[in-house]
């Protein structure tokens, strides 16, 4: 034991003493990056990014375009993988004083705090300046996410939309034709009748209640209604075309042809397709790689463009990640070099071609659907040319969120009305809004 | 005795050693953990600003939301249902595990190393598995007897579902204390009570508890504040969608929601103050009561 | 007498075999798991129990991607450092607050039970400014730095000091050591099993940090088995099969550790025998 203790120690010496000597160098510039003192004897070429993220999923495909980068540049760019909440706990311990990441990925529900404490790298002179970006080509609501008071603080990444998954399979027991342009959310109703099984083991369609994106929002848009005014002081979801559109999902849950709340909240609308319980489900597109990769969905499984309103009017809530930059970062230049290089629309066809995800440089992402030959991928291409609005949010987005998604649990449960529901929403939704 | 024939030197020398010996664990603990601690009372004053900038100092405002705010009580008494039912309950079924490791038997050293296996179990499997056992339709308890329990959705036993999983994953670390605990009890004792014709029951309560109450005490004040403090599990199991949510929810649990979801560090703090005093109140209390019923020799 | 000893004998056996089938479920799982598909584990109705076959894939995918023997290193690393750290300081600590008697103790006692009571969630982002900001992220340092003392592993300790025999001490006096030496040659070697628990102890929660070696290391190279592990569940859906492949051979060293250390508290009986 003693032995075995001392040879510990040993270890431990030898390898922090090694371990020293080829930190002091890199370390030694980050940390006075941190104190603001920019330029520093470390030569830049030699010289390595760090980069995080926290999709997993993400890593090989995008490792592969900053490698393209780096060919040209000299920099290495590493790209480092941290779960959501890690993530964010990173971002907040190295925005309070420590060092952060040199460049990362900016999340619509975040990036308003982070611009506002100037945490970010201004782009706006190097986008003006740089003769392979022009702001126009992205899409400028996702553009919106990332900018204050005419800056920008991050490129726009990626895009996402919702569409239609459906069982084929079910369909074509009950005698159904599948989904099409034609459909309204009355007729996603009226077909989940028919596809409902009165011993519970098939449903027409499961509403994903921890998800509104790719969910309810839809509709709610669809119907004209809204989740937050433009100015983001009030709640929408006292308007009553947002009522409407909710009490569809309202039909749907009390005549039970969508899974009770408590299974839902037990399993998750793409778990339940995934193991033939619901014959429709809307989701994003980020979830294409699970469905995928799931022998069940890709053999019984396809896609369709969301339902549109009676009025004709079909909507896609979207969102979308920034690539950002510490504002403090050792080597800004480079850094700028290489989010610059991610904005191109070569990267970003690349990024699309890979099946990475969708890209935020318009018309890119046509090589994307064919990353998966047996699911209609177009559909979400499709939604690309529906009316687009970005996810609702305003600066305490996650309070709200939250709320809602609790308060709506009455109204899945049926034990209280839609109506009533929404309008205790709209109020306590005001008065966190009033505070910001 | 001896300690009192020299007082005076005796007591320096005790000073002295006590501080050296004590010196390196306070160091570390006021620069890692006590200072931290102190800003984060400090900050339930504030209305706190993104990233520890822009405090404002509002006094007790934070205190007397607190007091009105029933969400906050009734994490408190979610997690007041979890200890009860936690701390207990794996103690006991520890104890009496630990108490058959120790006998002449077959295998121990096997035995030993299955209950310690849930300690270093991936979360991820965990938290997979126990779906799995959990879930109301297709999980295994309600098709393996024929019930039909919501286990994890229903608001009214969530939260001892919950703390059935928290007994699971404590129970090899009170075996592992318990254990260490017995290596101190020598064998004679056993020995003179079997002459005398105590049956293995009586030795359990004459000699095994009051021996190893030490330990025992150890386990329940250390096992009470951790389990006053159970975050993981409930994060793990429930979503913010599942109808039991606001009837399993811990302290611990809103205070990371204030803290981090919300960036409301000031509310995040008053609640972490809250759970300070109820766990300092608790210990005390064990703290007191050990002189009747702890023997240390 | 006999017939009755071996009823007895035969009740224990039933209750750790039973006991010991529950404990073991979590890995059975994750064993059955690792063989399965990936349309396999996301199944609910019916649930997968068995593999329709023994796949191996995520097993040779999770060795060719993941470098073991660097992630076995550094937790290795961290555990030791994290150990020696411990006993260290938590024993001499230990024995100052169970055994001695001096000005200050209670205050000092109650600021380490202090220490237990905060969510440790607080601790993360200072303690990573600190490590910042000496410029040590991305080391095997930075792992160890927050297990440099232990509150645990101090109350821990303190109590079994305390349950040790006063004539020892008082022997030892009387033999003229003083206070340094009676703790290093007369107590310090009883509570030998104390020290194995706080060692199992400090090891099983270092190996299961993973937010901490996440964001301190987040170099590759530097990093842990439970926060590689933890990168590997993406943000919408994860490879089951994969991961838990991985968490079974993150799970090995640990095992043979703990074997290796629990012949530390058979040993320990030998030991008391002798203590009175």
């Amino acid at each position: 034991m003693k032995k075995l203790m001392a040879l510990f120690m040993v270890m431990i010496l030898a390898l922090s003493i090694a371990g020293c000597k080829n930190e002091t160098i890199t370390d030694q510039g980050k940390s006075e990056g941190g104190s603001t003192t920019k330029d520093n004897a470390v030569s830049k070429s030699s010289d390595k990014l760090t980069v995080a993220i926290w999709d997993t999923n993400q890593q090989a495909g995008l490792q592969e375009i900053m490698n393209d980068w780096s060919a040209q540049s000299g920099v290495k760019a590493e790209i480092q993988v941290l779960s959501w909440d890690e993530y964010w706990t990173l971002l907040e311990a190295g925005a309070s004083g420590g060092s952060m990441p040199d460049v990362f990925w900016m999340h619509s529900n975040n990036s308003q705090k982070y611009i506002k404490n100037n945490l970010l790298l201004d782009l706006t002179d190097q986008i003006l300046a740089s003769d392979k970006i022009d702001m126009n080509h992205y899409y400028e609501d996702i553009s919106e996410l990332y900018a204050m008071d005419q800056k920008q603080y991050a490129m726009p990444k990626d895009i996402d939309t919702i569409a239609l998954w459906y069982n084929k399979t079910m369909f074509d027991e009950a005698g159904v034709p599948y989904p099409d342009s034609t459909w309204t959310w009355d007729t996603l109703y009226e077909t989940a009748k028919k596809l409902t099984k009165d011993d519970g083991s098939q449903y027409g369609y499961a509403i994903n209640t921890g998800n509104n994106q790719d969910s309810y929002y839809n509709a709610i848009y669809a119907y004209s209604g809204k989740v937050i005014s433009e100015d983001k002081k009030t709640s929408g979801y006292d308007d009553p075309k947002t009522i409407e559109a909710m009490e569809v999902f309202e039909k749907i849950l009390n005549e039970g042809l969508s899974p009770n709340l408590q299974i839902m909240a037990e399993n998750g609308a793409d778990v339940l397709l995934k193991s033939g319980k619901v014959a429709m489900i809307t989701q994003g597109s980020w979830m294409v790689p699970g469905f995928r990769d799931n022998e069940y969905t890709s053999e019984n499984c396809d896609i369709a463009v969301l339902p549109k309103a009676p009025d004709g009017t079909r909507v896609s809530i979207y969102n979308g990640l920034g690539w950002a930059a510490a504002a403090n970062g050792k080597n800004t230049d480079a850094a700028w070099s290489l989010i610059e290089y991610l904005s191109t629309k070569e990267a970003q066809l690349k990024q699309a071609e890979l099946g990475v995800t969708m890209s935020a440089y318009k018309g890119t992402s046509e090589e994307w659907k064919n990353g998966v030959p047996y699911f209609n991928l177009q559909a979400y291409l499709d939604m690309l040319d529906a009316t687009l609005i970005i996810r609702p949010y305003s600066l305490s987005t996650s309070i709200w969120e939250d709320m809602v998604n609790k308060e709506l649990r009455a109204a899945w449960s049926g034990e209280a009305t839609m109506k009533d529901t929404l309008i205790k929403i709209a109020e306590s939704m005001n008065k966190t809004l009033a505070e910001e | 005795m001896m300690l009192r024939i020299n007082n005076n030197k005796q007591r320096n020398a005790q000073f002295l050693w006590g501080w050296l010996f004590i010196l390196p664990t306070m160091i570390g603990l006021i620069i890692l953990n006590i200072i931290p601690i102190f800003r984060t009372i400090f900050q339930s004053f504030f209305k706190t600003g993104d990233f520890g900038k822009g405090n404002i100092f509002i006094g007790l405002q934070n205190y007397s939301k607190l007091f009105e705010d029933t969400e906050v009580w009734q994490s408190l008494w979610n997690t007041i249902k979890y200890v009860i039912v936690e701390v207990p309950v794996s103690i006991m079924i520890a104890l009496i595990i630990a108490v058959l490791l120790n006998q002449k038997i077959k295998g121990k050293s096997i035995f030993r190393t299955i209950f310690f296996l849930p300690m270093i179990a991936a979360p991820a499997a965990i938290a997979m598995v126990w779906r799995w056992l959990y879930n109301s339709q297709f999980g295994l308890l309600n098709n393996v007897f024929n019930l039909d329990v919501a286990w994890i959705s229903d608001p009214s036993i969530a939260i001892y579902s919950i703390a059935v999983i928290g007994i699971w994953s404590v129970v090899g670390y009170n075996i592992v204390l318990f254990l260490a605990g017995l290596q101190e009890i020598p064998r004679d004792y056993y020995e003179a009570a079997r002459i005398d014709g105590a049956s293995g029951i009586n030795q359990f309560f004459h000699i095994t508890i009051p021996l190893l109450s030490p330990s025992i005490f150890f386990v329940s004040v250390t096992r009470m504040i951790a389990a006053f403090q159970v975050f993981d599990l409930i994060y793990m199991v429930m979503t913010d969608t599942n109808p039991a949510i606001e009837k399993t929810q811990s302290l611990v649990y809103l205070f990371y929601q204030y803290s981090f979801t919300y960036g409301n560090k000031g509310y995040g703090a008053t609640i972490a103050v809250l759970l300070l005093v109820v766990i300092m109140m608790i210990t005390g209390i064990q703290i007191y009561a050990q002189k009747k019923w702890v023997h240390y020799s | 007498m006999k017939s009755r000893d071996y009823f007895f004998k035969t009740i224990i056996y039933v209750v750790l075999l039973m006991s010991s089938f529950v404990m073991l479920i979590p890995f059975i799982w994750m064993i059955l798991t690792a063989f399965k598909s990936i349309t396999e584990t996301t199944n609910i109705d019916p649930f997968v129990i068995w593999p329709s076959t023994w796949r191996l894939e995520a097993f040779k995918r999770v060795l060719e991607n993941m470098n073991f023997v660097m992630l076995y290193l550094n937790t290795l690393l961290m555990i030791a450092g994290r150990i020696l750290a411990a006993v260290l300081t938590a024993t001499l600590a230990g024995y100052a607050f169970g055994r001695l008697h001096f000005k200050g103790r209670d205050i000092a006692f109650s600021l380490v039970l202090f220490q237990m009571m905060i969510p440790g969630q607080i601790f993360v982002i200072p303690q990573y400014i600190m490590v910042s900001n000496m410029g040590m992220l991305n080391t095997i340092f930075a792992l160890i730095f927050p297990g440099l003392v232990t509150a645990f592993g101090t109350f821990l300790m303190r109590q079994s000091f305390m349950g040790l025999p006063k004539e020892l001490e008082e022997a030892a006096y009387l033999d003229g050591c003083n206070i340094g030496q009676t703790f290093l040659f007369v107590m310090a070697p009883l509570t030998k099993s104390a020290m194995v628990a706080l060692s199992i102890f400090t090891a099983v929660f270092a190996y299961k940090d993973l937010m901490w070696p996440m964001i301190v290391n987040l170099d590759k190279d530097k990093s842990t088995l439970a926060s590689a592990l933890a990168k590997m569940q993406g943000q919408y859906m994860s490879n089951f099969p994969e991961l838990m492949a991985a968490a079974l051979i993150a799970c090995i060293p640990m095992v043979i550790l703990y074997m290796i250390f629990q012949k530390n508290f058979i040993e320990g009986i030998a030991t008391s025998g002798g203590k009175l």
